[in-house]
Protein backbone atom coordinates (compact mmCIF):
# COMPACT_ATOMS: atom_id res chain seq x y z
CA UNK A 1 0.00 0.00 0.00
CA UNK A 2 0.88 3.36 -0.68
CA UNK A 3 2.71 5.83 1.75
CA UNK A 4 0.10 7.96 3.93
CA UNK A 5 -0.30 11.22 2.01
CA UNK A 6 -1.36 14.18 2.65
CA UNK A 7 -3.89 15.66 -0.08
CA UNK A 8 -2.45 18.75 -0.37
CA UNK A 9 1.54 17.47 -0.75
CA UNK A 10 0.11 15.41 -2.91
CA UNK A 11 -1.09 17.81 -5.15
CA UNK A 12 1.74 19.72 -4.34
CA UNK A 13 4.24 16.61 -5.95
CA UNK A 14 2.13 16.04 -8.74
CA UNK A 15 2.05 19.75 -10.31
CA UNK A 16 5.99 20.30 -9.53
CA UNK A 17 6.69 17.43 -11.42
CA UNK A 18 4.64 17.96 -14.37
CA UNK A 19 6.24 21.74 -14.20
CA UNK A 20 9.84 20.06 -14.52
CA UNK A 21 8.72 17.74 -16.94
CA UNK A 22 7.28 20.51 -18.89
CA UNK A 23 10.58 22.29 -18.30
CA UNK A 24 12.81 19.31 -20.00
CA UNK A 25 10.67 18.70 -22.59
CA UNK A 26 11.30 22.76 -23.42
CA UNK A 27 15.10 22.31 -23.27
CA UNK A 28 15.06 18.88 -25.04
CA UNK A 29 13.33 20.85 -27.83
CA UNK A 30 10.95 18.07 -28.37
CA UNK A 31 7.90 20.39 -28.57
CA UNK A 32 6.99 23.92 -29.77
CA UNK A 33 6.36 26.10 -27.11
CA UNK A 34 3.50 28.97 -27.56
CA UNK A 35 3.95 32.25 -29.06
CA UNK A 36 4.29 33.96 -25.34
CA UNK A 37 7.18 30.89 -24.81
CA UNK A 38 4.53 29.34 -22.48
CA UNK A 39 4.27 25.51 -22.63
CA UNK A 40 0.83 24.85 -23.48
CA UNK A 41 0.45 21.65 -21.41
CA UNK A 42 1.91 18.06 -21.96
CA UNK A 43 2.11 16.09 -25.14
CA UNK A 44 -1.33 14.69 -26.18
CA UNK A 45 -1.85 12.30 -28.19
CA UNK A 46 -4.89 11.61 -30.82
CA UNK A 47 -7.20 10.64 -27.71
CA UNK A 48 -10.21 10.61 -29.91
CA UNK A 49 -12.54 7.53 -28.25
CA UNK A 50 -12.80 4.70 -30.82
CA UNK A 51 -16.75 4.15 -31.89
CA UNK A 52 -17.12 1.25 -29.25
CA UNK A 53 -16.02 3.55 -26.30
CA UNK A 54 -18.17 6.75 -27.62
CA UNK A 55 -21.08 4.18 -27.36
CA UNK A 56 -20.45 3.46 -24.04
CA UNK A 57 -20.03 7.56 -23.13
CA UNK A 58 -22.86 8.33 -25.02
CA UNK A 59 -25.00 5.59 -23.24
CA UNK A 60 -24.07 7.24 -19.43
CA UNK A 61 -23.73 10.71 -20.82
CA UNK A 62 -25.66 11.49 -23.77
CA UNK A 63 -25.20 13.92 -26.41
CA UNK A 64 -23.86 16.33 -23.35
CA UNK A 65 -20.23 17.41 -24.64
CA UNK A 66 -17.25 15.92 -22.25
CA UNK A 67 -14.22 18.88 -22.63
CA UNK A 68 -10.56 18.35 -21.91
CA UNK A 69 -9.68 20.36 -18.57
CA UNK A 70 -10.29 20.84 -14.80
CA UNK A 71 -9.53 17.14 -14.40
CA UNK A 72 -6.23 15.80 -13.59
CA UNK A 73 -5.14 12.53 -14.36
CA UNK A 74 -2.06 10.85 -12.57
CA UNK A 75 -1.11 7.65 -14.00
CA UNK A 76 2.54 5.82 -14.93
CA UNK A 77 2.95 5.89 -18.47
CA UNK A 78 4.25 2.39 -18.36
CA UNK A 79 2.03 -0.69 -16.87
CA UNK A 80 4.24 -4.14 -16.42
CA UNK A 81 1.32 -5.82 -14.75
CA UNK A 82 -1.96 -5.29 -15.91
CA UNK A 83 -3.70 -6.37 -12.78
CA UNK A 84 -2.22 -3.55 -10.59
CA UNK A 85 -2.29 -0.18 -12.17
CA UNK A 86 -2.47 2.74 -9.34
CA UNK A 87 -4.35 5.89 -10.88
CA UNK A 88 -5.11 9.60 -8.96
CA UNK A 89 -7.86 11.39 -10.20
CA UNK A 90 -8.04 14.73 -9.14
CA UNK A 91 -9.95 18.17 -10.10
CA UNK A 92 -9.92 21.79 -9.32
CA UNK A 93 -13.87 22.11 -9.56
CA UNK A 94 -16.11 23.79 -6.87
CA UNK A 95 -17.05 21.16 -4.41
CA UNK A 96 -19.64 23.21 -2.39
CA UNK A 97 -23.84 22.49 -1.57
CA UNK A 98 -24.32 24.99 -4.87
CA UNK A 99 -21.75 23.69 -7.24
CA UNK A 100 -19.51 20.63 -6.95
CA UNK A 101 -18.63 17.47 -8.87
CA UNK A 102 -20.80 14.96 -8.28
CA UNK A 103 -19.54 12.13 -10.34
CA UNK A 104 -16.06 10.55 -11.19
CA UNK A 105 -16.07 8.40 -14.10
CA UNK A 106 -12.87 6.02 -15.01
CA UNK A 107 -13.20 4.45 -18.34
CA UNK A 108 -10.70 2.25 -20.49
CA UNK A 109 -10.96 1.65 -24.11
CA UNK A 110 -9.54 -1.71 -24.33
CA UNK A 111 -10.89 -3.19 -21.34
CA UNK A 112 -13.59 -6.33 -21.38
CA UNK A 113 -15.59 -3.31 -19.09
CA UNK A 114 -14.89 -0.10 -21.13
CA UNK A 115 -16.65 1.67 -18.25
CA UNK A 116 -14.77 0.81 -15.08
CA UNK A 117 -15.90 2.61 -12.12
CA UNK A 118 -18.18 5.63 -11.22
CA UNK A 119 -17.80 7.81 -8.35
CA UNK A 120 -20.64 9.56 -6.93
CA UNK A 121 -19.34 12.27 -4.84
CA UNK A 122 -21.35 15.06 -2.50
CA UNK A 123 -20.12 18.04 -1.35
CA UNK A 124 -19.67 17.15 2.37
CA UNK A 125 -15.89 15.84 0.75
CA UNK A 126 -14.94 18.78 0.51
CA UNK A 127 -12.74 17.85 -2.60
CA UNK A 128 -13.27 15.64 -5.72
CA UNK A 129 -10.37 12.79 -5.89
CA UNK A 130 -9.85 9.63 -5.76
CA UNK A 131 -6.60 7.33 -5.40
CA UNK A 132 -7.42 3.92 -6.25
CA UNK A 133 -5.81 0.52 -8.55
CA UNK A 134 -7.30 -0.87 -11.35
CA UNK A 135 -6.91 -3.55 -14.18
CA UNK A 136 -6.24 -3.27 -17.54
CA UNK A 137 -5.90 -5.99 -20.39
CA UNK A 138 -3.65 -3.81 -23.33
CA UNK A 139 -2.74 -0.84 -23.97
CA UNK A 140 -5.09 1.61 -23.92
CA UNK A 141 -5.70 5.30 -23.49
CA UNK A 142 -7.36 5.84 -19.87
CA UNK A 143 -9.94 8.76 -19.30
CA UNK A 144 -11.18 9.87 -16.10
CA UNK A 145 -14.22 12.05 -16.46
CA UNK A 146 -15.84 14.46 -13.88
CA UNK A 147 -19.15 15.31 -13.79
CA UNK A 148 -20.57 18.82 -11.83
CA UNK A 149 -23.87 19.05 -10.68
CA UNK A 150 -24.89 21.74 -13.33
CA UNK A 151 -23.96 18.43 -15.60
CA UNK A 152 -20.86 19.59 -16.95
CA UNK A 153 -18.49 17.34 -18.13
CA UNK A 154 -14.57 17.27 -18.35
CA UNK A 155 -11.46 14.82 -18.66
CA UNK A 156 -8.10 14.23 -19.11
CA UNK A 157 -6.74 10.89 -20.95
CA UNK A 158 -3.47 9.37 -20.76
CA UNK A 159 -2.00 6.49 -22.75
CA UNK A 160 -0.73 3.77 -21.01
CA UNK A 161 1.35 0.95 -22.14
CA UNK A 162 0.54 -2.29 -20.80
CA UNK A 163 2.41 -5.41 -20.83
CA UNK A 164 1.01 -8.41 -18.54
CA UNK A 165 -3.10 -8.53 -19.40
CA UNK A 166 -4.59 -8.33 -16.12
CA UNK A 167 -8.12 -8.28 -16.94
CA UNK A 168 -7.80 -12.08 -18.99
CA UNK B 1 -2.41 -25.14 -2.77
CA UNK B 2 -5.06 -24.78 -5.15
CA UNK B 3 -6.47 -20.92 -6.91
CA UNK B 4 -9.78 -22.20 -4.75
CA UNK B 5 -7.86 -22.75 -1.77
CA UNK B 6 -5.77 -19.66 -1.46
CA UNK B 7 -8.98 -17.60 -2.40
CA UNK B 8 -10.69 -19.47 0.60
CA UNK B 9 -7.50 -18.55 3.10
CA UNK B 10 -7.42 -15.23 2.07
CA UNK B 11 -10.50 -13.98 4.13
CA UNK B 12 -12.68 -12.29 1.90
CA UNK B 13 -14.14 -9.47 2.94
CA UNK B 14 -12.06 -8.74 5.64
CA UNK B 15 -11.69 -4.57 5.16
CA UNK B 16 -9.83 -1.53 6.80
CA UNK B 17 -10.32 2.05 7.02
CA UNK B 18 -7.76 4.14 7.98
CA UNK B 19 -8.01 7.73 9.22
CA UNK B 20 -5.09 9.73 9.74
CA UNK B 21 -4.36 9.79 14.06
CA UNK B 22 -4.98 13.78 14.95
CA UNK B 23 -8.17 15.44 13.09
CA UNK B 24 -8.57 18.95 12.96
CA UNK B 25 -12.11 20.46 13.21
CA UNK B 26 -13.06 21.40 9.60
CA UNK B 27 -9.99 19.91 8.22
CA UNK B 28 -9.82 18.18 4.91
CA UNK B 29 -9.17 14.17 5.72
CA UNK B 30 -7.56 11.63 4.09
CA UNK B 31 -9.81 8.39 4.09
CA UNK B 32 -8.06 5.12 3.06
CA UNK B 33 -10.10 2.17 2.96
CA UNK B 34 -9.00 -1.36 1.80
CA UNK B 35 -10.89 -4.66 1.31
CA UNK B 36 -9.72 -8.31 0.69
CA UNK B 37 -11.43 -9.63 -2.34
CA UNK B 38 -10.64 -12.14 -5.15
CA UNK B 39 -12.03 -9.21 -7.71
CA UNK B 40 -12.23 -12.03 -10.53
CA UNK B 41 -13.45 -10.92 -13.74
CA UNK B 42 -14.52 -13.94 -14.86
CA UNK B 43 -12.46 -14.64 -17.77
CA UNK B 44 -9.41 -16.58 -16.07
CA UNK B 45 -8.96 -20.24 -15.80
CA UNK B 46 -7.65 -22.17 -12.86
CA UNK B 47 -4.15 -24.03 -13.65
CA UNK B 48 -7.11 -27.28 -14.09
CA UNK B 49 -8.58 -25.36 -16.85
CA UNK B 50 -11.96 -24.84 -14.56
CA UNK B 51 -13.29 -21.15 -15.13
CA UNK B 52 -13.39 -18.93 -12.37
CA UNK B 53 -16.38 -17.11 -12.28
CA UNK B 54 -17.13 -13.28 -12.12
CA UNK B 55 -16.97 -12.28 -8.29
CA UNK B 56 -16.18 -8.55 -7.60
CA UNK B 57 -17.17 -6.06 -5.23
CA UNK B 58 -19.88 -3.99 -7.25
CA UNK B 59 -20.73 -1.15 -5.03
CA UNK B 60 -19.71 0.65 -1.81
CA UNK B 61 -21.50 3.08 0.17
CA UNK B 62 -19.88 5.67 2.90
CA UNK B 63 -21.83 6.60 5.55
CA UNK B 64 -20.68 10.03 7.40
CA UNK B 65 -22.96 10.17 10.27
CA UNK B 66 -26.26 10.06 9.20
CA UNK B 67 -25.49 11.08 6.05
CA UNK B 68 -24.44 8.85 3.04
CA UNK B 69 -22.01 11.15 1.21
CA UNK B 70 -20.33 8.88 -1.41
CA UNK B 71 -21.10 6.30 -3.15
CA UNK B 72 -19.12 3.65 -5.70
CA UNK B 73 -20.53 1.97 -8.71
CA UNK B 74 -17.44 -0.72 -9.51
CA UNK B 75 -16.78 -3.67 -12.17
CA UNK B 76 -14.31 -6.60 -11.88
CA UNK B 77 -11.86 -3.64 -13.15
CA UNK B 78 -11.11 -2.55 -9.58
CA UNK B 79 -7.83 -4.70 -8.97
CA UNK B 80 -7.94 -7.58 -6.56
CA UNK B 81 -8.42 -6.17 -2.71
CA UNK B 82 -9.32 -2.88 -3.91
CA UNK B 83 -8.16 -0.34 -1.84
CA UNK B 84 -9.71 3.21 -2.16
CA UNK B 85 -8.58 6.55 -0.97
CA UNK B 86 -10.90 9.97 -0.80
CA UNK B 87 -11.04 12.97 0.92
CA UNK B 88 -13.67 13.43 3.36
CA UNK B 89 -14.50 16.99 5.31
CA UNK B 90 -14.32 16.88 9.49
CA UNK B 91 -17.10 18.99 9.86
CA UNK B 92 -18.33 16.95 13.28
CA UNK B 93 -17.26 13.93 15.37
CA UNK B 94 -19.08 10.74 14.04
CA UNK B 95 -19.20 7.22 12.59
CA UNK B 96 -17.62 7.00 9.24
CA UNK B 97 -19.04 3.61 8.09
CA UNK B 98 -17.95 1.79 4.82
CA UNK B 99 -20.02 -1.02 3.10
CA UNK B 100 -19.17 -3.04 0.19
CA UNK B 101 -21.14 -5.56 -1.85
CA UNK B 102 -20.61 -7.78 -4.11
CA UNK B 103 -21.99 -9.63 -6.90
CA UNK B 104 -22.85 -12.82 -5.00
CA UNK B 105 -24.56 -11.09 -1.87
CA UNK B 106 -21.36 -11.05 0.46
CA UNK B 107 -22.00 -7.36 2.23
CA UNK B 108 -18.79 -6.19 4.21
CA UNK B 109 -18.89 -3.32 6.92
CA UNK B 110 -16.60 -0.85 8.39
CA UNK B 111 -16.86 1.52 10.79
CA UNK B 112 -14.00 4.17 12.47
CA UNK B 113 -14.41 6.82 14.49
CA UNK B 114 -14.14 10.35 13.22
CA UNK B 115 -12.36 12.18 16.65
CA UNK B 116 -11.05 15.52 17.15
CA UNK B 117 -7.36 15.68 18.68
Amino acid sequence: MRETADISRRSFFTRALAGVAGVVAILAGDRPATALGVPSGPPQGDDEPPEQVKRVLEARFGKRPIRKGHVQLDIPEEAPDGRVVPLFIETDLPMTPAEYVKGVHIVVDHNPDIYLAGFQLTPALGAASIDTRIKMRRTSYVRAIAETSRGELWYAASKVFVTLNGCG
Amino acid sequence: MSDAERRDVAGVGDAKILLPDAIKRGSLVHVRALISHPMDTGLFRTSAGEPIPAYFIKEVSVAYGDEQVARFEWTSGISRDPYVAFPIRATREAPLTITWKDNKGGVYTRTEQVRFG
